[in-house]
C-alpha cells in the first residue's frame, strides 16, 4: 500500500508539473528548456519555510509566490527572443539557478538540504493534497483555455506578429503565461521537496527540465488531457521498469523518440487520426 | 486631423529609404499611394503601422504621439492594417480569426481576458463581417481550405473587425484579375465612412485613380506630389519619374 | 603569467567546443534542427578513440578511425530519425533528438561500463616551455593544432572546391541551391558526416586531456555547444567560431574570479542570457 501510495504521489505532482509548463509551451507556445528551475524555486522555497516551523500548505502560498515572481522576471526578459533562442535562453536560466544554488552555503550548496520535515498528515495526507492541487490547477487551466486569454494564446502560439496586427497585447498575454505557468510549477516544487524530503541542485537539472517538456509534447502539445495522461505514464515508467532495472532509461530514451517519431503530435495527435480513420 | 506624419526619416545601415516625408490625413478620406518599386512605399507604411522606428521624425494618432507604440498598441488605438502577404491564423477558422479581432480591443487587459468566457457576440458579429465582403459561406473553413482571394477579403474583414479610424491596405489588389480587382476597389471605397479613412498603397494604378480622390506620389524614399488625383496625375514631374519612368 | 596561462587553457578549451559546435550549427544551418544527439557522437568519438589507440597503439589511426565510423553513423541517424520529421514542428525533432541522446548515453553504459575507459599509456602526456615559464603539454598543442588544421581544411574545401561551394550555397539557402541543380540530399548527407567526424575528433581530444572517457561525457557537451552555437547566431560558422573561444575564455577566467558566486557552467549560462539580452539574434548574424 505505502509503494502504490508513493507511486501515486509522484504522478500526481508530476502531472501538475507539466501541466504547468503546458500553459507556456502549450497554450502559449513559448518553449522553455528550463522550467525545472521553477520546481526548484518551489522546492527550495517550501523546504527552507518547513524547516523553520512553517506548516507545509501555508509554505505553498510563498513557494508559488517566489517562483511566479521570478517567473515574471524571465518572462520579461523572455519577451526579447524567440524560437529557439528563446528555448537556449529558459535553458541557461536554468543552469543559473542550478549554478546560484551550488555556491549557497545557507541553501545547502552542493549537499543540498535533507531531513526536509514530513507532512503532518502523513503520505496519504500530502496524497491528497498533490491531488488537489493538481486537480486545482487542471480546472484553472481547462477555464483558462476556454476563456478570452486561452483565444489570445491560441493566436500568439500560432503567429505572434499576426497577433499583434489583430491587437492582441502579446508581451502581457505572454507574461501572464509565464507567471501562471511558473507558479504553478512553484507548488509542484514544495509538494515534490516534502514528498522525497531530500533536495539538492542536481534534483533540478538540465534533465528535468527536458522530462517534462517531454512529457507536454509527448501528450501533445496544449491538449490538458492528454498532457496528464503522458505525465502520470512517464513519471510511472522507470518505477514500472524496475524488473529491467539496468535497461530503464534506455528503454525511455527510446521510447520518446519512438513516440516522436512515429506519432510526431503525440498521444492527442495519434488519438485524433485514430477517430478519424473510425468515422 | 487623424493621422499626422511628420518629418519622418528612414535610415537602413546608410540607404535613406523614406527622406523627410510629411503626410496629413483627416476622417473620411481615402487616399492612394503611389510609386515605383523601391520609392519607399511599404516602409512609410511599416513607420505607420510601427513596424519601422523612424530614424528622426514622428507620428501622431489622433493627436497623440504613438512614434514609440508597438503595433498592437496601436491597433488597439484605432489603426488597422491588411498586408499584401496574407496571414491568416493557420489553426483559426475564418470565423475565429476575424472574432479574435472584434475582441481584441476590449481584451486588451489580460485580466479582463482572463474574466471573460463568452465569444459568442464575436463569433456573430465575425460572420457579419465575412457576409460583407462576400465570404460568408467559408466563415467555418480554415484558411487552407480556401482559394487565396478569400485571404484577402479575411484580411480586409480583420481589419474591419477591430473597429478602425484608419485602416492602412497594402497592395490588397495584387494576385486578382481585372474583374476581381474593380469588385475588390469598389468594395474598398464603400468602406470609407465620416469617421474612417482608408489608405490604399497600390500598384493598380487604374483602380487607384478610380476610386481615390486624392494622390500621395512617392519616389526614391521622397514626396513628389500629394493633392486630388486629376492635378497630380496632370504634374509632369510625376508623369516623367513614375509613368514615364517605364514602371508598371 | 597567470593571466596567460587563463588565456591558454580558455583557447584549448574553446578549440574544443569549437569542433563540437561547428557540425551542430551546419546541421541547424541546413535543417533547422536541435541535434541535441550531436553530443552522443562526440562521446562515442572519445570511446572509439581510447579503444582503437588501446588496440593498435597508434593514436592517429584511432583518430582517423573514429572520425569515418562516427560520421557514417551520424548519416544514418539523419536518415532513421531526422528525415521523416523534417515537415514537422522543430520541437519534434529536438524532443525525438533528447530521447535519442538518453539512449545512447544508457547504451554506453551498457555497453562500456560505467566507470569508464582510459588509455593504457596516455598519450603526449610531456610538457613543452612556451618561454617565460609557461608551460603546455603536448596534448594541449596538439588539440589547438588540430582544430586549426581541420578549421582551415574545411574553409579551403568550402571555397574551392566544387562539392564545397555547393555545400556552402545549401546551408545558406536550400531553396535556391535546389533551384541550381544541386542535390540536397547528399549535401545533407555530407553535412552529418563531417559534423558528426568533427565531433569524434573533438571527443578524442577531450579523452586526451582528462584520460577518461564515461557514459556521461556528453551531457556538458550535449547544452553548452547549444549555447554556443545560439550565442553565434545559429547557423553562423563564423559567429560559432567566435563564441566557442568567447566561452572558452570566459569559463577559464571566471572559474578563478568569480567562482565563489556561480559554477563552471553557470558561468558560461550567465554570459549567454546577458550576451543575448542585448544582441537577441546572438553574436553574430547567420550567414
Amino acid at each position: 500500500m505505502a509503494y502504490e501510495i508513493i507511486l501515486l504521489t509522484t504522478m500526481a505532482i508530476m502531472v501538475l508539473f507539466a501541466l504547468s509548463l503546458n500553459v507556456i509551451t502549450g497554450f502559449c507556445g513559448q518553449v522553455s528548456l528550463g522550467h525545472a528551475a521553477f520546481y526548484g524555486i518551489g522546492a527550495y522555497t517550501g523546504a527552507m519555510l518547513t524547516k523553520a516551523g512553517w506548516p507545509l500548505l501555508a509554505a505553498l502560498l510563498p513557494a508559488a509566490g517566489l517562483a511566479g515572481l521570478i517567473g515574471f522576471l524571465v518572462g520579461l526578459m523572455s519577451l526579447r527572443v524567440r524560437h529557439d533562442f528563446l528555448a537556449i535562453t529558459t535553458m541557461g536560466i536554468a543552469f543559473l539557478f542550478v549554478g546560484f544554488v551550488r555556491k549557497q552555503e545557507w541553501l545547502g550548496g552542493e549537499i543540498g538540504i535533507s531531513g526536509i520535515p514530513a507532512f503532518a498528515f502523513g503520505r496519504v495526507g500530502l496524497l491528497v493534497v498533490a491531488v488537489v492541487c493538481t486537480g486545482l490547477f487542471a480546472a484553472v487551466t481547462i477555464y483558462l483555455k476556454r476563456s478570452w486569454m486561452g483565444f489570445g494564446f491560441d493566436s500568439i502560439s500560432d503567429d505572434e506578429d499576426t497577433a499583434r496586427i489583430l491587437g492582441i497585447d502579446v508581451p502581457r498575454f505572454k507574461l501572464w503565461a509565464f507567471v501562471i505557468g511558473t507558479a504553478g510549477a512553484g507548488v509542484a516544487g514544495a509538494l515534490y521537496a516534502h514528498h522525497v524530503r531530500y533536495i539538492g541542485p542536481d534534483s533540478f537539472g538540465f534533465v528535468e527540465s527536458v522530462t517534462v517538456l517531454a512529457m507536454v509534447i509527448i501528450g501533445g502539445i496544449g491538449s490538458i488531457w492528454a498532457v496528464a495522461l503522458a505525465a502520470a505514464v512517464l513519471s510511472a515508467l522507470p518505477l514500472w521498469f524496475q524488473f529491467v532495472d539496468d535497461y530503464k532509461l534506455l528503454i525511455y530514451g527510446l521510447l520518446v523518440f519512438a513516440v516522436m517519431r512515429f506519432s510526431p503530435n503525440g498521444i492527442a495527435g495519434a488519438l485524433q487520426s485514430l477517430k478519424r480513420r473510425a468515422r | 486631423m487623424l493621422l499626422n506624419v511628420s518629418k519622418v526619416t528612414v535610415q537602413f545601415g546608410g540607404v535613406t529609404a523614406v527622406a523627410d516625408l510629411s503626410l496629413e490625413i483627416g476622417r473620411g478620406e481615402l487616399i492612394g499611394i503611389i510609386g515605383p518599386n523601391g520609392a519607399g512605399k511599404t516602409t512609410l507604411m511599416r513607420v505607420i503601422t510601427g513596424m519601422v522606428r523612424p530614424t528622426s521624425g514622428r507620428v501622431f494618432l489622433k493627436g497623440t504621439d504613438i512614434t514609440g507604440w508597438t503595433i498592437d498598441q496601436r491597433v488597439r488605438s484605432g489603426l488597422a492594417l491588411a498586408q499584401q502577404i496574407v496571414k491568416p491564423l493557420a489553426t483559426f477558422t475564418l470565423a475565429e480569426n476575424v472574432a479574435l479581432a472584434c475582441g481584441s480591443r476590449r481584451m486588451g487587459s489580460p485580466w479582463r481576458a482572463m474574466t471573460t468566457l463568452d465569444r459568442k457576440a464575436e463569433l456573430e458579429q465575425a460572420k457579419a463581417l465575412l457576409e460583407l465582403v462576400g465570404i460568408g459561406a467559408a466563415a467555418h473553413d480554415y484558411p487552407s481550405e480556401v482559394p487565396l482571394g478569400y485571404l484577402k477579403c479575411l484580411e480586409l474583414a480583420r481589419a474591419l473587425a477591430l473597429e478602425p479610424d484608419l485602416i492602412l491596405l497594402d497592395e490588397p489588389l495584387a494576385g486578382l484579375n481585372q474583374a476581381e480587382a474593380a469588385e475588390m476597389a469598389d468594395r474598398i471605397a464603400a468602406l470609407v465612412t465620416d469617421a474612417r479613412s482608408i489608405i490604399l498603397i497600390e500598384h493598380n494604378l487604374r483602380e487607384v485613380v478610380r476610386i481615390c480622390p486624392r494622390l500621395f506620389v512617392q519616389d526614391h524614399g521622397r514626396n513628389l506630389d500629394f493633392g486630388p488625383t486629376q492635378q497630380v496625375m496632370a504634374n509632369p514631374k510625376v508623369r516623367a519619374a513614375y509613368l514615364g519612368g517605364g514602371a508598371d | 603569467m597567470l593571466a596567460l596561462d587563463l588565456l591558454l587553457q580558455g583557447i584549448v578549451q574553446g578549440a574544443i567546443y569549437a569542433l563540437i559546435a561547428l557540425g551542430l550549427t551546419l546541421i541547424y544551418g541546413l535543417l533547422r534542427i536541435l541535434h541535441v544527439a550531436h553530443a552522443a557522437l562526440f562521446t562515442l568519438g572519445g570511446y572509439i578513440g581510447v579503444i582503437v589507440t588501446n588496440q593498435t597503439g597508434s593514436l592517429a589511426f584511432a583518430l582517423v578511425v573514429s572520425m569515418v565510423l562516427v560520421g557514417v553513423l551520424g548519416i544514418l541517424i539523419y536518415r532513421v530519425a531526422y528525415k521523416p520529421l523534417l515537415g514537422k514542428s522543430p520541437l519534434v525533432a529536438l524532443i525525438a533528438s533528447i530521447g535519442l541522446f538518453i539512449a545512447f548515453e544508457e547504451g554506453f553504459r551498457i555497453v562500456f561500463g560505467s566507470y569508464g575507459l582510459s588509455f593504457e599509456d596516455p598519450p603526449l602526456r610531456t610538457q613543452v616551455d612556451l618561454g617565460g615559464g609557461l608551460l603546455i603539454s603536448h596534448s594541449r598543442l596538439l588539440i589547438v593544432g588540430m582544430a586549426v588544421v581541420i578549421l582551415s581544411i574545411l574553409a579551403w574545401l568550402s571555397t574551392r572546391t566544387r562539392t564545397g561551394i555547393a555545400w556552402k550555397a545549401t546551408v545558406t539557402d536550400p531553396q535556391i541551391a535546389s533551384s541550381f541543380g544541386i542535390n540536397i540530399e547528399r549535401v545533407r548527407y555530407l553535412n552529418f558526416f563531417i559534423g558528426s567526424a568533427l565531433a569524434a575528433a573533438a571527443g578524442v581530444m577531450v579523452v586526451l586531456l582528462t584520460n577518461l572517457v564515461e557514459p556521461t561525457m556528453g551531457a556538458v557537451a550535449s547544452y553548452k555547444a547549444l549555447a554556443i552555437i545560439v550565442l553565434g547566431g545559429l547557423g553562423s560558422v563564423r559567429g560559432t567560431l567566435v563564441a566557442a573561444l568567447a566561452i572558452g575564455i570566459v569559463e577559464s577566467f571566471g572559474t578563478v574570479y568569480i567562482g565563489h558566486i556561480l559554477d563552471r557552467d553557470a558561468l558560461a549560462f550567465a554570459f549567454l542570457v546577458v550576451a543575448l539580452m542585448v544582441r537577441p539574434q546572438g553574436l553574430f548574424k547567420a550567414d
